[in-house]
C-alpha cells in the first residue's frame, strides 16, 4: 500500500500526523522536486494526471487507488485497527485553499 | 604573432549590430563580384575584410596580406577569386596560431562537388521535401545557415555535442525561426490577411471559399517563419458561422478545397507541402462556448459558438467524407492532418457514436485520423507529429477573444540516450548524473537561440521576422515570452537494453526503469523552467532523422556497445534507435497492450506523445475501431494514438492498392512506390531516409488483431 504525497500537501501532512504509517506497512511516496523513484512510481500506477489535480492518493495492495480524503482516512483508519496501531480521527478536515494539496 | 583583441561581450554586440545595420545585398555583390584577375589585385582588400571581421591588428593584418600576395605571385596564378584568396588568408591565420580570428573569418559555403550531389541526388533527410530545383535551393540555404548556427549562434561546447551526437539541436537550418506554431483562424477571420510588406491587403473575409483562401496564404507565410508545422485549433468550429447559407453540397465542396489546398502546396518553400494540422470537435469545446461568434467580413453575429454546433458538426462530417475517399487516385491525403479531440463531452454530445464511426471508417480506411484524448479537464492544441499546448489558465483566458490564441515551440533539442547508458555502464548514478548534464546543455542551447530570435525580433517590423512581429492585435504575433522550449529523447528502448539488458516490453521491471529515466527529465526540466524563466517541456521527439544520425554515429565511435543494441540492418545501413519512449516496434505485443504500456509515460511528457497501430494491408471494422478508441480513452493514460495502414501506388496505371507490393496488383507494373505513415504523418516511401526503412522493414503489423 501507498500514500502519495508532497512536503507542501496540507491533507498529507494531516494524515501523516494522524497515522503512524510506517507502523501500518503503509509505504510513503513524497512526490517533490528531487525524487524521479517516487514520480515514477506514481506514473506506474497511471496517477500522475489524478496527482495534478489532487493529493493525497493512496494506492491499494490490489492497485485500486482512493483519492477522496474521507474514503483514505476511513481505510487508513480500519487498517490501523487491524494492525493493532494507535490513531485517532481528525475531526474536522484540514482545508487546501491554496492549491498545495496537488502535484505541481 | 599579431595581438587578438579579446572577445568580449560588448565588442562582439556591436560587431553584430553593425553587420545588421548593412545592407546586406553589397555584401553578397562584392563577394560575387570578387573575382578580379592580378590586374585588379588589391592587397588592402584582405586588410580591410581582417579588420571588419575579426580583432587582429592593423600590423598583422598588413603582413597577412603582403604574405599572400607573394605566394600569388609566386604561385603563378592565372585565376583568383575571393573565395580563394579567403581560404590562403585563414591558412595564414591558422599558421600564425590565430585560431579565433580564422573563426570569425571564415567563409561557410558548400563544396563544388557537394553541390554536383546535391543538384542531381534527392536529399531524404526530410521525407515531405521532394526533389526538385526548389528543394535543391532549401537544402543549400540551410547547409549554410547550419554552419552559422554552430559558429555564430551557439557556444563551442553546444555545437560539438550537436557535431558529436550526444544530442540534436533540430532545424538548424532555420536557425532564425521559431520551431512550430499553432493558432486560430480568427485571427485571419477578424483583421484580414494583412501582412507586412505584401503588395495588396485583404479585408476580412465575406465568404467561405475567400476565408480559404486566406487560411492557406496565412499558412504558407507562417511557412516561411516557422521551421515545421503551422497547426489551427478548432478548424471545424471557427468556419461555422460561414456555413449557414451553404447547402451540404457546398460544405463538401469547400471541405474537399481545403484538403486539397494543403495537400497540393509542393509550390511552396523549398518544394515542400505546408506541414499543416487541423484541430476538430465534435463538440463545442466548453472554453469556447460563450464565446461571440466573429462571422463574414469579421464582425460579430451576435451569436455564441456554442450555437454553431451542428454547422460545426456538418463541416467536420464533410472534412472525413473526403479523407476518406483519398485523391483523385485513391491514395491518403497527405496534409492537412486531421486530429481529432476525444473529450468527456464528446460522449455527452448528440451523434457521437456516428461520428465515431465516421473517423474510425477513416482510420481504417485511409488512416488519415489522429485520435487526441483530452481527459478531464484538460484542453490542448496538437500539431506537428504529436507536438500538443496544454491550455493553462492564461490561455483558457485568451479563447474569450480566440484571435490571441497562439502558440509556439522556439526550438526543439534531442538527447541521445543510448549513448548516456554505454557511458555509465550500468551504474544508476553516473547514468542520471549524465542526463542532468545533457539536459541542462540542452536547456542552454535553448537560452542561446532565444537570445539570436529576441535579436531578431527586436529589428521589428522592418526586420526579418517583420511577420512575427505584426501587432495587429497590440501584441507580437509571436508571443516570445509565452514560448515552450521542447527537450526530446531517442531510444529509451535502447537505454534500458544496455542498462538493464533487456527491452522496455520484456518486463515491468525495465518499463518501471524507464518511467524512472522520463521521470528524472521531467523533473530537471522543471527545475531549469523555474530558475531560467524559460518553459522547458519534454516532447516525443518524431526523430525521423535523428534516430538514424544518432544510430549511425554510436556504430561509428560506440562500435562495440552499439553494436549490440542498434536496431535495424547494419549490412543495409539501415540502422536506428527506437523514437522517443516507444517500444521495439518489432515487439509482438497486442494494440491494446502497446497503447497502454506506452501511455503509461506519456502524463511525463507534457508536450505531446502518440502509440501508433501499424495496420499493414488489415482494414478492420470501423466498429472494432471504437470500441478500442472508447476503451483507450476510458482504461489508459495515452495521450494520442494513430492507425497506420500501408498501400502501394501504381506510377504505371495509376491505380492504389492495400498493403506494400513490388508489383502493382492491378497491371503487373513494377513501377510501384509505397505510402505509408513515417513519424507522424503518410508519405510516400521511396523518399524516407534508410533508417527509417530499416525500421519499416521491422514493424508489427496487427493484421488480424482487430476482428478476431
Amino acid at each position: 500500500m501507498t500514500l502519495f504525497t508532497t512536503d507542501d500537501c496540507v491533507l498529507c501532512a494531516q494524515l501523516k500526523k494522524q497515522f503512524d504509517l510506517s507502523a501500518m506497512d503503509v509505504q510513503v511516496e513524497v512526490l517533490g522536486n528531487n525524487d524521479a523513484g517516487a514520480l515514477a512510481h506514481l506514473a506506474w500506477h497511471g496517477l500522475v494526471e489524478k496527482a495534478r489535480k489532487g493529493l493525497p492518493i493512496l494506492v491499494l495492495d490490489d492497485s485500486s487507488a482512493l483519492h477522496e480524503f474521507p474514503h483514505i482516512e476511513s481505510h487508513l483508519l480500519d487498517r490501523a485497527a487491524r494492525c493493532g496501531v494507535a490513531a485517532r480521527h481528525a475531526g474536522n478536515q484540514a482545508g487546501c485553499e491554496s492549491g498545495s494539496c496537488a502535484l505541481q | 604573432m599579431g595581438v587578438v583583441m579579446p572577445l568580449n561581450a560588448e565588442t562582439a554586440q556591436a560587431r553584430t549590430q553593425r553587420v545588421v545595420n548593412e545592407d546586406s545585398t553589397d555584401i553578397a555583390l562584392f563577394v560575387r563580384s570578387s573575382q578580379d584577375d592580378m590586374t585588379g589585385w588589391n592587397r588592402q582588400r584582405i586588410v580591410d575584410a581582417l579588420l571588419r571581421e575579426t580583432f587582429i591588428d592593423r600590423g598583422t593584418a598588413e603582413k597577412i596580406s603582403r604574405d599572400i600576395e607573394v605566394t600569388i605571385q609566386a604561385g603563378k596564378v592565372k585565376t583568383i577569386t575571393g573565395p580563394l584568396i579567403r581560404e590562403m588568408v585563414n591558412a595564414k591565420l591558422l599558421e600564425m596560431g590565430l585560431e579565433e580570428a580564422r573563426r570569425m573569418h571564415t567563409r561557410l559555403g558548400v563544396p563544388l562537388y557537394d553541390v554536383d550531389q546535391l543538384l542531381v541526388q534527392h536529399n531524404k533527410e526530410n521525407a515531405n521535401v521532394p526533389h526538385g530545383p526548389e528543394a535543391t535551393n532549401l537544402t543549400l540555404a540551410e547547409g549554410i545557415k547550419k554552419e552559422y548556427a554552430l559558429l555564430h549562434v551557439f557556444s563551442p561546447d553546444v555545437a560539438d555535442a550537436h557535431l558529436s551526437g550526444d544530442l540534436h539541436l533540430h532545424d538548424l537550418g532555420f536557425i532564425d525561426r521559431p520551431y512550430c506554431s499553432g493558432q486560430s483562424l480568427e485571427y485571419i477571420k477578424k483583421f484580414g490577411l494583412n501582412l507586412p510588406h505584401a503588395l495588396s491587403m485583404a479585408k476580412p473575409a465575406k465568404h467561405a471559399e475567400v476565408l480559404l483562401a486566406h487560411m492557406v496564404k496565412f499558412a504558407a507565410s507562417l511557412q516561411s517563419h516557422f521551421a515545421g508545422a503551422i497547426g489551427w485549433d478548432a478548424i471545424n468550429l471557427f468556419y461555422a458561422p460561414y456555413l449557414e447559407e451553404l447547402s451540404d453540397d457546398g460544405v463538401k465542396q469547400l471541405a474537399q478545397m481545403m484538403i486539397y489546398e494543403f495537400s497540393q502546396q509542393a509550390v511552396a518553400r523549398g518544394g515542400q507541402a505546408i506541414f499543416s494540422d487541423v484541430n476538430i470537435y465534435w463538440e463545442v469545446p466548453k472554453h469556447f462556448v460563450d464565446v461571440p461568434a466573429i462571422g463574414p467580413g469579421g464582425v460579430y453575429t451576435g451569436k455564441t459558438y456554442g450555437e454553431y454546433e451542428k454547422q460545426a458538426q456538418r463541416f467536420a462530417w464533410a472534412l472525413f467524407e473526403v479523407y476518406k475517399e483519398g485523391d483523385a487516385a485513391g491514395r491518403p491525403f497527405f496534409f492537412p492532418k486531421p486530429l481529432v479531440h476525444i473529450t468527456e463531452k464528446f460522449f455527452k454530445t448528440d451523434g457521437h457514436m456516428d461520428f465515431l464511426h465516421h473517423i474510425c471508417e477513416v482510420a481504417s480506411v485511409k488512416g488519415n485520423t489522429y485520435f487526441v484524448f483530452d481527459r478531464g479537464d484538460t484542453a490542448k492544441i496538437s500539431e506537428c507529429c504529436r507536438l500538443s499546448f496544454k491550455l493553462e489558465a492564461s490561455d483558457i483566458e485568451d479563447a474569450k477573444q480566440p484571435w490571441k490564441m497562439r502558440y509556439s515551440a522556439l526550438q526543439n533539442v534531442t538527447i541521445n540516450l543510448p549513448r548516456l547508458a554505454f557511458k555509465a555502464q550500468g551504474d544508476d548514478t553516473k547514468l542520471f548524473a549524465l542526463l542532468t548534464e545533457k539536459i541542462q546543455l540542452a536547456a542552454k542551447a535553448h537560452g542561446q537561440k532565444k537570445k539570436f530570435i529576441e535579436r531578431l525580433m527586436s529589428l521589428g517590423k522592418g526586420g526579418p521576422l517583420s511577420l512575427l512581429a505584426m501587432d495587429l492585435d497590440g501584441e507580437p504575433y509571436l508571443k516570445l515570452h509565452r514560448c515552450s522550449y521542447l527537450i526530446g529523447m531517442v531510444g529509451l528502448n535502447e537505454l534500458i537494453r544496455v542498462h538493464l539488458g533487456q527491452e522496455l516490453h520484456d518486463s515491468d521491471e525495465s518499463i518501471k526503469f524507464g518511467l524512472k529515466v522520463i521521470a528524472h527529465m521531467n523533473i530537471v526540466c522543471n527545475k531549469l523552467a523555474e530558475s531560467m524563466d524559460m518553459k522547458f517541456v519534454l516532447e516525443q521527439t518524431p526523430a525521423e532523422s535523428t534516430s538514424f544520425r544518432f544510430a549511425k554515429l554510436d556504430l561509428a565511435h560506440f562500435t562495440t556497445d552499439a553494436e549490440k543494441v542498434v536496431q535495424g540492418n547494419r549490412e543495409k545501413g539501415e540502422v536506428y534507435y527506437s523514437n522517443s519512449t516507444l517500444f521495439n516496434v518489432g515487439a509482438t505485443m497486442s494494440p491494446i497492450a502497446r497503447v497502454e504500456k506506452e501511455g503509461l509515460f506519456h502524463p511525463l511528457i507534457e508536450a505531446g506523445s502518440i502509440t501508433h497501430i501499424w495496420l499493414g494491408e488489415a482494414q478492420p471494422d470501423k466498429e472494432a475501431l471504437a470500441s478500442f478508441v472508447i476503451n483507450v480513452f476510458k482504461y489508459t493514460q495515452n495521450d494520442q494514438i494513430a492507425f497506420s495502414p500501408e498501400f502501394t501506388a501504381c506510377l504505371a496505371c495509376g491505380k492504389t492498392s492495400r498493403g506494400l507490393s513490388e508489383v502493382c496488383p492491378y497491371c503487373e507494373s513494377k513501377d510501384v512506390d509505397g505510402i505509408t505513415r513515417i513519424t507522424g504523418y503518410f508519405t510516400k516511401i521511396s523518399s524516407w531516409n534508410k533508417g527509417k526503412l530499416g525500421e519499416l522493414h521491422d514493424r508489427y503489423r496487427n493484421v488480424d488483431r482487430f476482428n478476431q
